[in-house]
């Protein structure tokens, strides 16, 4: 099946995963102990047979646009189609910010303009789940659907996170709600539309000229062709797919890699999960170091006790620390006797020696992102250095690039320590 | 290093190296974990900002050049230069197969004098050490020299095994002696020689064999403007078992001697995607390399594991190297072993069991396992054996291979199982 395209919507802001998306786009939070969010996307892709994807970037796009490059590690990187990264732009009439994802593409059709594909697919980067879209476009074309919508099925609690669609019998969605209180389905969008493409092209411009849409697939253009009865399928999928969107589900998502049969099987030789990944050494397992039940990658320095963990590449535990249910990205430095217990700590943190993170009771919210911060988890931003022999209390939040300076003793349960401002 | 080549010598064939070249030339043997010894050659080219590299191979040549591919990985995939292979060849007038190093390079005089290099750079693809040839190249420049060798000193005790260098004050050198009983000298060439591409050649149109018997030892003698350069760092041949497994062995010492947590100087090698190490409930590993891809269960200690290798619960690896997708199952024991690629070690056996072989030194309590070697459930495998590729159920008797016992490679077995 040549001629195939798929646009990605990586432009996401992921509010809700509070400091580990402040200065990255959600699909470019690291995730699984060496990739990003996105891998599991562009992996399906190519994956599929899918070589020619445009990614659609918005948000603090610098992380994302490294991580992709010019795609080498999901073979995108080719003389035709290949990986084409979509930045907003000025300089034609439809150029602008993108005000929600159908708008996002309406004003990125001129790449759809050179490409022989009849259908074009679009994804979100910002999930995890391994799908083979060809049998979303075998099930599209045997019903010959105008708009193919994936859904997976979620717990009734979690209807009002996502798009919820109600189908008959045969597949066809006969009504779409966009994150309901409450819903007689519990079919939920994920984020993955085929569509036929003249239908396609057709429904976004008439969208783009409507002033009272916010332009979105979900809450207007979706429900929209429910209503007027065209021909909207519901695929259903079967496998494990995951949203990520919140610090708990993103916590709870990674830690699950370590059951030893995790849903999402990240060692299935006919279904790779690509990454730019650096060169680095093997693991390295000193005296004294001790690992269970944990993902640890290559790069990593352990003299210490990890359990319950994900490492991510170049991690390092010194003797005598403990790390457990927890995740620790790149180039994270645990020193010596330091104890680190139900953690977020973004890259390049320096945890100083004898210091206690995540200690004592976890009752208390936290004073920075209660909604977020309220299960006893803590986060640290990114480079980050946490003084010798201080402790930090649970429910915390540890600005990026806070210095032992910004320090003026222990942290409480729920405490701010605000790093330099984010947008300087 | 616009104006300089690199010619790998990787045409080997590692007889000395057992099973684990059995399919394979030495530079292709897996090393350190994740590598193969021809990685530290190409990543210290790359580093070394050496653009345009021909690798010499002649025995067993698939493996390596699956892995160095386009040369992607060291960034050696150009539109200049790059990465080349020079397998042998035949011509109207003679055979082909390469007879010695110098009639390698000789056979390849084209080749060579068309990259228009002014100097050429003759590297072995079978060390392993962390070299930048840029301070090989501006000493050889400072002093106007003819050829420089790279040279490094080596205890009194190792000297009968390499080629020893004689030089007077001012680094010329005066003497030459191949792998001597007894010397002088305490510097040894590291097979490592900068030539000006102009006196190789004059050198190479004499039909020479060996580069050190038939060029280097002439031009000494002539008088020519031969000098060594001392490295200091940390320098292996890992030509032998023993040599390799000390090599292997030594990444997982307390202080090792090569530092592969480099990030200035890291070392590039084809990566397959592999997930995070999976450790798993009762794991225990101390003092061992583990490669992205392995699942443990069990017990490691000072060992190296490769991409993809499993331990199950309660199985024991000690003082071992094992290669990448091998699995020992559970209650298996694994001690002072190599176990090369897709190695099977069934329930409770063990490998390296007993008193170590006859003869003396590391190899005899060495026992190796060629690719495909499958160890069935309770079997024992004594100290210095060597299981050949594809060894199966078929080739023990009792349930037992003995200590020092040399099985035949039967790859196809492999197949059929």
């Amino acid at each position: 099946m040549s001629g195939r395209y798929a646009f990605v919507l990586a432009g996401g802001l992921g509010t809700r995963l509070c400091l580990l998306s402040e200065r990255r786009a959600k699909p470019a939070v690291p995730f699984g102990g060496k990739y990003r969010i996105i891998d599991f996307t562009l992996s399906n892709c190519v994956n599929s047979g899918i070589y020619d994807v445009g990614v659609l970037t918005q948000y603090h796009p610098t992380s994302l646009h490294r991580h992709i490059g010019i795609g080498r590690p999901w073979d995108l990187d080719r003389t035709r189609g290949g990986v084409q990264l979509l930045q907003p732009s000025l300089g034609s009439v439809t150029s602008d910010w993108y005000q929600g994802t159908a708008d996002a593409i309406y004003r990125n059709l001129v790449h759809l303009r050179p490409r022989r594909a009849e259908h074009v697919l679009v994804l979100s980067g910002d999930h995890v789940y391994k799908m083979n879209y060809n049998l979303l476009y075998a099930f599209h074309q045997a019903n010959h659907a105008s708009a193919t919508v994936a859904v997976t099925e979620v717990s009734e609690e979690a209807v009002q996170s996502f798009g919820i669609l109600e189908t008959d019998a045969r597949g066809r969605v006969v009504g779409f709600q966009e994150k309901p209180r409450r819903a007689q389905s519990r079919l939920a969008s994920m984020g993955v539309y085929l569509f036929d493409r003249a239908a396609f092209t057709q429904w976004l411009v008439e969208d783009a000229e409507r002033s009272d849409s916010r332009h979105d697939f979900g809450r207007d253009l979706l429900p929209r062709l429910v209503e007027r009865g065209e021909a909207v399928y519901a695929y259903r999928f079967q496998g494990y797919w995951q949203d990520v969107g919140t610090l708990d589900s993103y916590y709870d998502t990674n830690l699950a890699l370590l059951s030893d049969q995790p849903p999402l099987d990240l060692r299935d030789p006919e279904w790779v999960i690509h990454t730019q990944s650096a060169d680095r050494p093997p693991v390295r397992f000193e005296a004294g170091g001790r690992a269970e039940r944990s993902l640890i990658a290559n790069g990593c320095r352990v003299a210490g006790r990890v359990v319950r963990s994900v490492l991510f590449p170049g991690v390092t535990v010194l003797r005598g620390a403990t790390v457990t249910d927890s995740i620790l990205m790149h180039d994270t430095t645990v020193g010596k006797g330091a104890a680190i217990d139900r953690a977020i700590l973004d890259k390049e943190v320096v945890v100083g020696a004898g210091g206690r993170i995540g200690w004592g009771e976890a009752s208390t919210p936290g004073r920075a992102c209660p909604e977020h911060l309220s299960n006893g988890l803590l986060v640290v931003g990114k480079g980050a250095h946490l003084p010798e022999q201080v402790t930090v209390g649970r429910n915390t939040r540890i600005g990026a690039h806070v210095t032992v300076d910004d320090f003026s003793g222990d942290v409480p349960a729920g405490g701010v320590i605000h790093g330099p401002d984010p947008e300087h | 290093m616009r104006h300089a080549m690199a010619l790998v010598l990787s045409g080997g064939s590692g007889d000395r190296l057992s099973v684990l070249s059995a399919e394979r030339a030495v530079s292709a043997i897996p090393f350190g974990g994740k590598y193969r010894i021809v990685d530290f050659v190409l990543s210290n080219c790359c580093h070394s900002e050496i653009e345009r590299v021909s690798v010499l191979t002649q025995h067993a040549p698939t493996s390596l050049h699956d892995h160095l591919g386009s040369g992607r990985l060291w960034d050696l995939d150009r539109r200049g230069g790059g990465v080349e292979i020079l397998q042998p060849f035949l011509t109207r007038e003679h055979a082909g197969w390469y007879r010695g190093t110098a009639d390698a390079l000789a056979q390849n005089t084209d080749a060579i004098m068309a990259s228009h290099a002014a100097q050429v750079l003759v590297l072995s693809g079978d060390h392993v050490y962390k070299m930048d040839y840029r301070d090989l190249f501006r000493a050889h420049e400072a002093r106007a020299a003819a050829v420089t060798l790279a040279v490094t000193a080596v205890p009194p005790g190792e000297r009968q095994r390499f080629g020893m260098v004689t030089v007077d004050r001012a680094g010329r050198v005066r003497q030459l002696e191949e792998k001597p009983k007894t010397t002088s000298a305490r510097l040894a060439s590291m097979g490592i020689y900068l030539f000006e591409s102009e006196v190789l050649a004059e050198c190479l149109r004499g039909h020479p064999v060996d580069l050190v018997l038939d060029v280097l030892r002439p031009l000494v003698e002539e008088g020519e403007r031969v000098f060594a350069h001392e490295f200091e760092g940390y320098w292996d041949d890992v030509g032998t078992l023993e040599s390799y497994y000390r090599a292997n062995l030594d990444l997982v010492a307390p202080e090792p001697r090569l530092h592969l947590h480099d990030a200035r100087w890291p070392i590039l090698t084809r990566d397959e995607e592999r997930p995070p190490v999976l450790m798993l409930t009762g794991a225990e590993v101390e003092d061992s390399l583990v490669a992205n891809g392995c699942r443990v269960a069990g017990r490691v200690c000072r060992s190296i594991l490769f991409p993809g290798v499993e331990v199950e619960a309660e199985a024991t690896v000690v003082d071992s190297v094992v290669m990448q997708d091998t699995r020992i199952l559970r209650g298996a024991r694994v001690e002072r072993a190599i176990l090369d690629k897709f190695v099977r070690v069934g329930r409770e056996a063990v490998v390296g069991s007993g008193a170590d072989a006859r003869g003396d030194g590391v190899v005899a309590s060495l026992t190796l396992a060629g690719k495909y070697a499958f160890v069935p459930e309770r079997a024992r495998v004594g100290r210095g054996a060597v299981l050949g590729v594809g060894t199966g159920p078929e080739d023990f008797v009792e349930n037992q291979i003995r200590a020092g016992a040399r099985v035949a490679d039967h790859p196809a077995h492999a197949d059929l199982r």
